[in-house]
């Protein structure tokens, strides 16, 4: 059972310091040997974890949500009353889908997503973060001065589009609806998806280009 | 607890590296940190003192090392902690215990299967009536504790207005001491002016998701 102990853990986080080698690779391998050693993990099933998260958990299960709330009305509707429920009708529950809150940029207003206490995110629907969304950089500022950060993106936004950040403190984890572009009428829920980006999901990227499809 | 992972609106951090492979993992570790993380995880382990167990790990590897490695790391105290192994024995490889019983071995489709059992939800029954309505101004509490909590310093002693209400969750800051208990929880939008000042855009906002014991009646 854990101690609950703030300065056992202290004092344990030390001694790891010290002795164990500095390189993550190793010490990410001493972690697995021992639990392997102990029955705790199975090698093979990391294996496949690993394989279902690069090829079919990633960002193009959000990018289908947001595509058929363009096309869907009804479906929309019930994305931003309970977006867990939601993307369950699309099979796609899984880690940290729990609680699911589905936020809608406008002409007017634009949402960015982060998490300054840890760096929580909607693995089930967008995959692995990127390394940005987990760095002191992205944390500290995108709270303070969001317009800076979303420029360093490439976001220009002109002073009269409000921003709201949205800070994940609890278990809710969050999704942008970017907005549907222009000229895009017709077109199916595969081909829509393929203009949604990871970032514009996140809120690091807004308007979001129609070439290519 | 105002330690070195409570990082909103601090100042000193440089731009964000926005370049960076496409490939959901950077390294062959991290893959195998985030596999050991869906099936490793004890359950006497829970979510909210893992949290604290990575809040802390010394300021300057929390800063400089490596997002999995901090995984790595929170995962090896709070097993050592648990008494899951000893430090001899992850430094050995080597179990002084015999074997438990292996895990059996998943496929591709169970795995992926497995991932959809995966949503956990945090809301609770409780019999006290919310204290807040939607629509309501509140203020943050000023003071934080030296345990693990869930309201960042630069959202103490703020007004915000209460936007949702989600029912109760699971409250971390007990929670993370193996106490269970839940609170009623609310998404409060604070705007941008009351958090950074006069120079803010009047437009933007930030909002949090907050606990009943962080706010008080404005």
């Amino acid at each position: 059972m854990p101690s609950y102990d703030p300065k056992k853990i202290t004092k344990i986080h030390q001694h790891l310091h010290s002795h164990l080698p500095s390189d993550p690779a190793l010490r990410v391998k001493a972690l697995e040997t021992i639990l392997v050693e102990k029955g705790l993990v199975n090698s093979e099933n990391i294996d496949r974890w690993v394989e279902v998260y690069a090829d079919d958990i990633g960002p193009k299960r959000g990018a289908h949500v947001v595509a058929r709330a363009w096309i869907d009305p009804a479906f929309k509707a019930r994305l931003l009353k309970d977006g867990s429920k939601a993307v369950d009708e699309m099979g796609f529950t899984g880690p940290a889908s729990g609680h699911l809150k589905a936020v809608e940029n406008t002409r007017d207003s634009h949402n960015v997503v982060v998490c300054t206490l840890c760096s929580c995110y909607p693995f089930a629907i967008l995959g692995m973060a990127p390394n940005w969304y987990k760095t002191a950089a992205y944390r500290s500022r995108i709270v303070r001065e969001p317009r800076a950060v979303l420029a360093e993106f490439g976001v220009e936004l002109s002073e009269d589009v409000a921003v709201h950040v949205w800070d994940s403190t609890a278990e809710l984890r969050y999704l942008v609806i970017p907005e549907r572009p222009a000229g895009t009428e017709g077109m199916s829920e595969d081909d829509l998806a393929k203009l949604v980006t990871r970032n514009s999901m996140i809120g690091t990227d807004r308007d979001l280009k129609t070439g290519d499809v | 607890m105002d330690g070195i992972h409570d990082l909103g609106g601090k100042r000193g951090y440089g731009p964000v590296d926005v370049n960076e492979p496409q490939e959901p993992f950077h390294a062959e570790y991290e893959g195998r940190e985030w596999g050991m993380s869906r099936t490793a995880r004890a359950s006497s382990i829970t979510i909210d003192w893992w949290r604290h167990v990575r809040e802390l790990i010394p300021a300057d590897d929390y800063l400089n090392r490596p997002y999995f490695d901090s995984w790595a790391q929170t995962d090896m105290a709070a097993m050592i902690d648990a008494g899951l192994f000893s430090y001899e024995e992850l430094e050995s490889g080597v179990s002084t215990t015999p074997p438990g019983a292996q895990i059996e071995t998943m496929d591709y489709d169970a795995v992926l299967k497995h991932n959809t059992t995966m949503a956990s939800k945090f809301d609770r029954p409780v019999e006290a009536p919310p204290e807040f309505a939607v629509g309501q101004n509140i203020v943050t509490n000023a003071a934080g504790h030296a345990g693990h909590t869930r309201l960042p310093e630069y959202a103490r002693g703020k007004v915000g207005i209460i936007i949702s209400h989600h029912g109760a969750h699971s409250f971390p800051d007990d929670c993370a001491k193996g106490i269970e208990t839940a609170q009623h929880l609310y998404t409060v939008s604070f705007s941008a002016t009351e958090l950074w000042g006069a120079n803010a855009n009047p437009n933007d906002s930030v909002s949090l998701d907050l606990w009943e014991d962080y706010l008080a009646a404005k």
